[in-house]
C-alpha cells in the first residue's frame, strides 16, 4: 500500500480511539443498568417495575450493540454479511414472545385450577425457619 | 478503519482452493487416508451413504419387528426368541422391548438415516462439484462431522445392548420419562447413551452445516452467482442454515435434561409421583417446556429432512423431463420461505398439551402458511413435468414419486395444523401416516432418487435397471398401502404407540387391517434389501460408465472425469457461463453451464 | 480510505471466484458458529424466562447477590461484586481488540502484550466466579438446593440456583475455553507462526469468539442479576 506513514498513523489513532470511546460507553451504561437494578427493587407497584426492567433491557440491547458493531467489527464489514447475522437473529423476536407468552399462562392454568399450589405459594416463611444459612445436606 | 480491513485480507480473499487451480498432484494415499480418515468430499459423502444405509437396515427392521408384533399380537414367533433373547420371552416380543423398538426407530431414521445419510451425504457430495469446488472450504471439519457421526452412532448402538435395554420413551424424549430413572427400564443406562449419542450427532451436524455454509457462500467457481446455483444447492443451503440455528436449541434443551437426570434439579419435573418410590421433590418445572425445545428444532429438523430431497428431485426433474424447472426463483423463494416458517410453527406438535389456545391460534395461522410455498413447489414441479420429453430413468421415477407422496401426505398436514382438528386426531395413526408419507416416505424418496442419478458419478458404474424398476414400483405402492389405511384408522381414533389394539373393543375390527399393513411393510423391507443388494454389487460388477455425462444434463459434476480424483477438476476448474436449466433452449436439447452464451441465442 | 464494499458494486461479490462478503471461509465460519452458540444460550435464557414466568414468586437479585470477598459478616454490598465481574469482562474485550488491531499492524509485541492481558482478564474473572459459586455454595445454594426465599418472603422452587448454576456455568465454560484458545494464541505468536504466515487472522477470529463471551455476559448478568 503507498498510504503514508502520517495517514496510516493517523487511522490507527482514530481506531484506537474509537475502541476507549466504546469502553466508555459500555462502562456507563453498565452503571446506569446496575443503578436501576438496585433501585428497583424498592418499587412497590408491579407496573413501575416492569417498566424500568423494560428499560434495563433496552440498555442491554444498546450494550450488545456496542459489542458486535465495534468490538466484533461488524459494523465495517461488508452489508451483506451483517444481514446474514442480523436477519436470522429475528427469529428470537417469536421464540421469546411465544415461551414467556407460554409460560405466563401455564402460571394462570395453575392458579386457576391448582388452587392449593396458589395458597402454598403465597405463604411466607419466617425469617428464623428460612434456610438462609442452611448447610448442605448431603 | 476499513483500509486496514482491506490492507491485510487481501490476500486471503480467494480460498486457497481457488488460488490453487494448477496444483493438483497425486500425493501418495494410503488406504487409511483414502477410505477411513479421507479428507476428500466425494469419499466422506459415500461414508455417511454406506453408515447411513447400516442404519436405514436397523431400522427398518425394527420397524418389521414391532410390525410383527401389531400384525399378529396372539402369534408366537420362537425364532424372535433366539435373536432378542428375554426381549421376546416365548416368542412373543415384551411390551418394553416394542416400545424399545418404536424409539429406536425413530431416532435413527430421522436422525441417522434422513438428517444424516441424506443431507450428509449428498451436501458432501453435490456442493463442491455442483458450484465447482476442489473441495469443502474445511475438508478437515469434514471429516470430523463424519466421525462424530460414526461415533454417535457406535454410541446409540451400544445402547441397544445394555442390560435394562434402549431408550424407550418415544423419539421425542419427553421427560419425565427421559428425565427419571424410575420412570422405565429403558429410561435407565439407556437414555443416557440416548443422550450422548444425539449430544454427538449435534457436533457432527454444526460441523458440517457450518462448513457447507462457507462453502456455498465463498468457494463457488467464477461465474456461479447464487442465481445459477443447481436448486440441489440451494436446498442443501437451506438445510445446513435450518441445522445451524436449530441444533443448538435442542443441545440446550438436553443439557437441562441431563441435569434433570443426573443432579437433582427440576427444570421439567414437578408434582410427580413415581409407583414404589413415592412422591418427588422436584417442584416448579414444566414437563411443557421441554417440548417448546425440543420441537424448536423438532420442526426444523422436518426440514431439514425434506429439503435435500426436494432440490434433488427438482434438478432430476428438470433433467429427465429435457426442460427448464419451471419457476427457479419462485422455487428459491419458496424455500427461503419454508426455511423461515419452519422456526415459527414448532407448537402445532403440542396443541393438546394444555398449550395457551390464543397462542395456538397463532401457530395455526403460522402453519397452514406454509401450505402456500409446499403449493408453489408442487405446482412449479407438476408444470416442469407438463408437456416435457420424459425419461423414465430410475431416479426420474423416485422423483416423480416424491411429488406424488409430498402431495399426498402434504394435504393431511393441512387437516393436523388446525388446532381443532387435532384435538381428535392428536396422537392417532393419522398422525403416523401423515409424517411418515411426507416426511419419512417422501424423503427417503427423493434419497433414493439422489442415489440413483449420481451413482455413476459416485462409483462410475451404473445401478442395475431391472432391479431399480422393480424396487420403485413394490416401494411406491407398498408405501401407500402401508400408510393410506393408517388414516383410517386414525380417524376412528386408533391410539399410536400401543402395544397391543386387539384388546380394545373398538380397535379390534382393525386386526385384519393391521396384519395387511404388516405384511406389507415386510415385502417393502424385502425389496429394500433387494436394492442394497444391487448398490454393493453394482460397485464393484456394474455396468461402467463410459460417458461423462451419462444423462446429458448441464450441471458441473458432469464435466469432472468419470473417476475424479481429489480435487475433482484435472487443470482448471471451469467457469460458469449460465444458469443450471438451459434443456431444449433455442432447439438445442441441453447446454452446460461451462458453455459460453452464443452470439444468437436468446435470452430468458 | 477505500471501503472495499463500496469500491466493487455488489452484484460482482456475488458473481462467484470470490467470496461475496471479502471475507475468509475460517471467519464466515467463525461468525456463523457463534449465532447458532447464540441460540444455544438464547434457548438457556428464554428456558429460565419461561420458568420465571410460570412461576408465582422469584428470588431478589439483591438479596442474594450482595457478598464480597473480605468483608466482615453483616455488611452487604448488593451487586457491587458482580460490577467488578463485569468491568473485567469489558476490559479484557478491549485488550483483545487491541490485540486485533495490533494484528493488523504486524505489530508483535503490541499483540503479545495485549493477549497476555486478555488472558489475565479471563482469568480474573473465572477467579471471581469461583468465589461467587463457592461463596453461594457455603449459604446453601446448589444445583438442587435453594436457600433463598421469594422476593414476598414465600418458599421459592429450586428453579433459581438451578439455571443460574447451569447458564452461569455454561457461561464460565466458555470463558475457560476463551482463555484457553488465547493461551494458544499466545504461544502460536511467540513462535513467531503468524509472522511466517503474513497476517494474524487466527487472532481476529479468537477475538470475535472472546467478545462473545463478553457479549453473552452482558445477557447473562441482566437476567440474573438485574431483572
Amino acid at each position: 500500500m503507498s498510504n503514508t506513514t502520517a495517514l496510516a498513523e493517523a487511522h490507527d489513532n482514530s481506531t484506537t480511539k474509537e475502541i476507549w470511546k466504546i469502553t466508555a460507553y459500555l462502562s456507563i451504561l453498565t452503571i446506569i443498568e446496575l443503578a436501576l437494578g438496585f433501585w428497583m427493587m424498592g418499587l412497590n407497584s408491579d407496573s413501575a417495575r416492569f417498566t424500568v426492567k423494560g428499560v434495563i433491557v433496552i440498555l442491554m440491547i444498546a450494550k450488545a450493540f456496542y459489542i458486535v458493531a465495534y468490538f466484533m467489527h461488524l459494523k465495517h464489514e461488508v452489508r451483506n454479511l451483517i444481514m446474514t447475522i442480523i436477519v436470522p437473529l429475528f427469529l428470537f423476536v417469536w421464540f421469546i414472545t411465544a415461551f414467556l407468552y407460554e409460560g405466563n399462562s401455564y402460571k394462570n392454568l395453575r392458579n386457576t385450577y391448582d388452587p392449593y399450589k396458589k395458597a402454598q405459594s403465597s405463604i411466607k416463611v419466617s425469617n428464623s425457619e428460612s434456610s438462609e444459612h442452611k448447610v448442605h445436606s448431603e | 478503519m476499513s483500509s486496514t480491513f482491506s490492507d491485510h485480507s487481501s490476500a486471503t480473499l480467494v480460498a486457497p482452493h481457488l488460488l490453487d487451480d494448477t496444483h493438483h498432484e497425486h500425493h501418495h494415499e494410503t488406504f487409511i487416508s483414502k477410505y477411513v480418515f479421507s479428507m476428500d468430499h466425494k469419499m466422506i459423502a459415500k461414508q455417511f451413504l454406506v453408515t447411513g444405509i447400516f442404519w436405514a437396515v436397523l431400522g427398518g427392521l425394527m420397524s418389521v419387528l414391532f410390525r410383527l408384533q401389531l400384525g399378529y399380537p396372539d402369534a408366537s414367533f420362537p425364532w424372535l426368541e433366539d435373536i432378542l433373547g428375554k426381549w421376546a420371552k416365548g416368542g412373543h416380543i415384551t411390551p418394553e422391548a416394542y416400545y424399545a423398538l418404536v424409539t429406536t426407530h425413530g431416532t435413527v431414521l430421522v436422525f441417522f438415516v434422513l438428517t444424516a445419510g441424506l443431507s450428509g451425504t449428498f451436501a458432501n457430495f453435490l456442493i463442491p462439484l455442483q458450484i465447482g469446488a476442489r473441495d469443502m472450504a474445511s475438508p478437515f471439519m469434514n471429516m470430523l462431522s463424519f466421525w462424530f457421526f460414526f461415533l454417535a452412532g457406535l454410541v446409540m448402538l451400544s445402547s441397544i445392548f445394555v442390560e435394562t435395554g434402549p431408550f424407550s420413551g418415544g423419539w421425542t424424549a419427553y421427560p419425565p420419562l427421559s428425565a427419571l430413572r424410575e420412570a422405565s427400564p429403558g429410561s435407565k443406562s439407556g437414555m443416557d447413551l440416548w443422550i450422548i449419542s444425539m449430544a454427538l450427532f449435534v457436533v457432527s451436524s454444526l460441523l458440517g452445516g457450518l462448513n457447507y455454509i462457507a462453502t456455498v457462500l465463498n468457494m463457488r467457481t467464477k461465474g456461479m452467482s447464487m442465481t445459477r446455483l443447481p436448486l440441489t444447492i440451494w436446498a442443501l443451503f437451506f438445510t445446513a442454515v435450518l441445522g445451524v440455528l436449530s441444533f443448538p436449541v435442542l443441545f440446550s434443551g438436553f443439557i437441562l435434561l441431563i441435569f434433570d437426570r443426573n443432579f437433582g434439579t427440576s427444570f421439567y419435573l414437578s408434582d410427580i409421583y413415581v409407583n414404589g418410590v413415592g412422591a418427588l421433590p422436584n417442584e416448579g418445572g414444566s414437563a411443557i417446556l421441554y417440548q417448546h425445545l425440543f420441537w424448536f428444532l423438532g420442526h426444523p429438523e422436518v426440514y431439514i429432512i425434506l429439503l435435500p430431497a426436494m432440490g434433488m428431485v427438482s434438478e432430476i426433474l428438470s433433467t429427465n423431463a429435457r426442460k427448464p424447472i419451471f419457476g427457479y426463483m419462485a422455487m428459491i423463494g419458496s424455500m427461503f420461505a419454508i426455511a423461515i416458517l419452519a422456526f415459527l410453527v414448532w407448537a402445532h406438535h403440542m396443541f393438546v398439551t394444555g398449550l395457551n389456545p390464543f397462542l395456538g391460534s397463532i401457530f395455526v395461522l403460522l402453519t397452514l402458511l406454509i401450505a402456500v410455498p409446499s403449493a408453489i413447489k408442487v405446482f412449479n414441479w407438476l408444470t416442469t413435468l407438463w408437456r416435457g420429453n420424459i425419461r423414465f430413468t430410475p431416479g426420474m421415477l423416485f422423483s416423480i414419486g416424491f411429488v406424488s407422496l409430498f402431495i399426498s401426505g402434504g394435504l393431511t398436514g393441512i387437516w393436523l395444523g388446525n388446532s381443532a382438528l387435532d384435538i381428535h386426531l392428536h396422537d392417532t395413526y393419522f398422525v403416523i401416516a401423515h409424517f411418515h408419507i411426507v416426511m419419512g416416505v417422501a424423503s427417503m424418496f427423493g434419497m433414493f432418487a439422489g442415489i440413483y442419478h449420481w451413482y455413476p458419478k459416485m462409483f462410475g458404474r451404473y445401478l442395475n435397471n431391472t432391479l431399480a424398476y422393480i424396487h420403485f414400483w413394490i416401494t411406491f405402492l407398498g408405501a401407500y398401502l402401508i400408510f393410506w389405511p393408517m388414516h383410517y384408522e386414525g380417524l376412528a381414533g386408533m391410539p399410536r404407540r400401543y402395544y397391543d389394539y386387539s384388546i380394545w373393543e373398538s380397535f379390534k375390527q382393525f386386526s385384519d387391517l393391521n396384519r395387511f399393513i404388516s405384511t406389507v411393510a415386510m415385502i417393502v423391507f424385502a425389496v429394500q434389501l433387494l436394492f442394497i443388494a444391487n448398490f454393493f454389487y453394482s460397485m464393484f460388477k456394474g455396468r461402467k460408465l463410459l460417458t461423462q455425462n451419462p444423462w446429458n444434463s448441464n450441471t458441473l459434476e458432469w464435466t469432472t472425469p468419470i473417476n475424479p480424483g481429489h480435487g475433482n477438476w484435472e487443470g482448471d476448474i471451469p467457469e460458469v457461463y449460465r444458469w443450471a436449466y438451459d434443456y431444449g433452449k433455442d432447439g438445442t436439447e441441453f447446454i452446460s453451464q461451462v458453455t459460453p452464451i452464443g452470439s444468437s441465442e436468446s435470452t430468458h | 480510505m477505500a471501503v472495499i464494499s463500496t469500491t466493487l458494486p455488489s452484484e460482482k461479490l456475488w458473481t462467484g471466484g470470490k467470496s461475496p462478503f471479502n471475507v475468509e471461509y475460517g471467519k464466515l465460519m467463525m461468525w456463523y458458529f457463534l449465532m447458532s452458540d447464540a441460540f444455544t444460550f438464547g434457548a438457556f435464557l428464554i428456558s429460565y424466562g419461561t420458568i420465571r414466568f410460570s412461576s408465582n414468586g422469584w428470588p431478589d437479585p439483591n438479596e442474594v447477590f450482595r457478598s464480597f470477598p473480605l468483608a466482615p459478616e453483616g455488611i452487604h454490598a448488593p451487586l457491587v461484586f458482580v460490577s467488578i465481574m463485569t468491568f473485567i469482562l469489558i476490559i479484557s474485550s478491549v485488550t483483545m481488540v487491541l490485540a486485533v488491531h495490533e494484528g493488523h499492524k504486524m505489530n508483535k509485541s503490541g499483540v503479545v502484550n495485549n493477549l497476555i492481558l486478555t488472558i489475565i482478564g479471563g482469568i480474573a474473572f473465572l477467579s471471581c466466579q469461583a468465589w461467587e459459586w463457592s461463596h453461594l455454595y457455603s449459604e446453601g445454594a446448589w444445583w438442587g438446593s435453594n436457600p433463598f426465599l421469594n422476593a414476598d418472603g414465600s418458599q421459592s422452587s429450586t428453579n433459581f440456583t438451578n439455571y443460574f448454576f447451569t447458564i452461569t456455568g455454561f457461561h464460565g465454560f466458555h470463558v475457560l475455553s476463551g482463555v484457553v484458545i488465547n493461551i494458544v494464541m499466545l504461544i502460536m505468536t511467540l513462535l513467531d507462526k503468524f509472522e511466517q504466515r503474513g497476517h494474524y487472522l487466527m487472532i481476529e477470529k479468537a477475538g470475535l469468539y472472546w467478545h462473545f463471551v463478553d457479549l453473552v455476559w452482558v445477557f447473562v448478568f441482566t437476567c440474573f442479576y438485574l431483572i
